[in-house]
């Protein structure tokens, strides 16, 4: 398979590439490993492709004490070695190791896959339960963008044509319980139900906690409302009840994962599964 | 900056097994297409075309990639090897020892991708633990072995590079 035909521009400047975006029909070019694929498939077709890769302004993992920015250029292999990461993003860190896989980690960028916002993808469940900001750049200046209001529907994001997600800012939540499940039918597939999990919980007691999948809706799901009949002592039953509300509250998919209904089996499963792990439920 | 419009080509070079290469090409030629039909590099394999099955694999500036996912011209200015690279003075790798040695392979086509995925993960990893390894090689994809024999041949290869 061959992408069609399109033009390149290498920009020298985040502003030149800005400057260059915003003349229309140009997609920005990250590590490529959702965007080529869609090439190929005739998915898309811009005239044109911003090649972010020289941009050395997008590089970058600041550790702002209460809060760690990444740069969208950042590979998933990066974030899974870099111990700023590690130590003060566990869930992201953790989550990046299970991206695709390791040839697939050391091409693709976390910017990329979070304006890909692949209803399946691994990053957008993780952006947020970590309540995550994104900063929106274009020729006109910059916007933040909280998670929430971020993913719009599949492959739908806040991303203007003319703009690029330049970074991510994840608030730092230190000694929270962290958990990244995901399901996949085979081997560095999708996720037929992914699972973030960011608890603050001692002793079978919780104080917070923050939940979030991918997979089961048009977009990355957190149940804001739900979450909290988690809150105080838990038990196997309130899990359980839980995860019956929470699959109850989608519509999934069905595609070549796997039915709606299945989904939402898997879902509940992996639910009770993660929590229990996490919290330290025994049954 | 650099501006490609639809239609032109652009130069890139490319230093492939040590020897540096320029081209005039389109920028939507694939890294794959590159090495195999402007420079006859036919150990690369093309399998799925889709970032599955790691038949593909290189490394580029000495991190395994999948070369029917990265442009030709995402790659300019960078060090590639290929499994042409591996073996010297037409003697194997031991990598490339190690997975004959142990039958690890049928047909045979998923084997440059597979050694060279190896070569990455032994690199990043001397001496992984089965486990690793079978994460390490998830990328790539055999519909002969079964992988039993491959996951034994990168046990051996570790061997064989650590003595």
């Amino acid at each position: 398979m061959f992408p069609p035909q399109f033009g390149y521009y290498r920009p020298s400047s985040l502003a030149d590439a800005l400057d260059f975006m915003s003349g229309g029909d140009a997609k920005p070019l990250a590590g490529g490993q959702s965007l080529i694929p869609m090439l190929k498939l005739r998915i898309i077709q811009p005239k044109f492709l911003v090649d972010l890769s020289p941009l050395r302004e997008l590089y970058f993992i600041r550790d702002e004490g209460n809060a760690v920015s990444i740069g969208a250029m950042i590979k998933h292999s990066d974030l899974v070695k870099d111990l700023t990461v590690k130590n003060k993003l566990p869930l992201l860190s953790h989550t990046a190791s299970k991206v695709g896989d390791m040839q697939v980690r050391n091409m693709g960028t976390i910017g990329g896959s979070l304006s890909n916002a692949d209803p399946s993808a691994d990053y957008p469940a993780v952006s947020l339960v970590y309540e995550a900001k994104m900063v929106l750049s274009s020729s006109n200046g910059e916007r933040e963008v909280e998670a929430r209001n971020f993913f719009k529907g599949p492959f739908t994001t806040e991303v203007q044509e003319n703009e690029v997600l330049k970074e991510i800012k994840f608030p730092v939540l230190q000694g929270y319980k962290f958990k990244y499940e995901k399901i996949v039918r085979r081997a560095g597939d999708f996720a037929l139900v992914g699972m973030a999990v960011l608890a603050k919980a001692e002793g079978g007691k919780v104080d917070d906690i923050r939940v979030a999948y991918t997979g089961v809706s048009d977009r990355p799901y957190r149940p804001y409302e739900h979450e909290k009949m988690l809150i105080g002592t838990v038990t196997l039953d309130k899990i359980k009840e839980f995860a019956e509300k929470v699959s109850n509250s989608v519509n999934p998919p069905s595609d070549s994962r796997g039915s709606s209904s299945y989904r939402r089996k898997v879902m509940q499963i992996v639910t009770i599964n993660t929590l229990k792990e996490v919290l330290g439920v025994v049954s | 900056m650099l501006l490609v419009r639809p239609g032109e080509k652009v130069k890139v070079r490319v230093k492939v097994n040590g020897v540096w290469y320029e081209r005039d090409i389109e920028p939507r030629m694939l890294l794959v297409h590159f090495l195999r039909d402007e420079l006859g590099l036919t150990g690369t394999k093309v399998g799925c075309d889709t970032t599955t099955c790691g038949s593909c694999t290189v490394l580029m500036n000495g991190k395994a990639v999948k070369s029917c996912t990265v442009l030709a011209v995402q790659a300019d200015g960078a060090e590639i090897t290929t499994i042409e690279g591996l073996s010297s003075d037409s003697k194997l790798h031991p990598i490339q020892e190690a997975f004959k040695d142990n039958f690890a392979l049928q047909c045979g086509y998923c084997t440059p991708g597979m050694i060279m995925q190896t070569y990455y993960l032994l690199k990043e990893n001397p001496s992984p633990s089965e486990e690793e390894i079978r994460d390490g090689l998830h990328g790539n994809i055999c519909r002969c072995t079964g992988y039993q024999n491959i996951v034994k041949a990168v046990q051996d290869a570790s061997r064989r590079l650590r003595a």
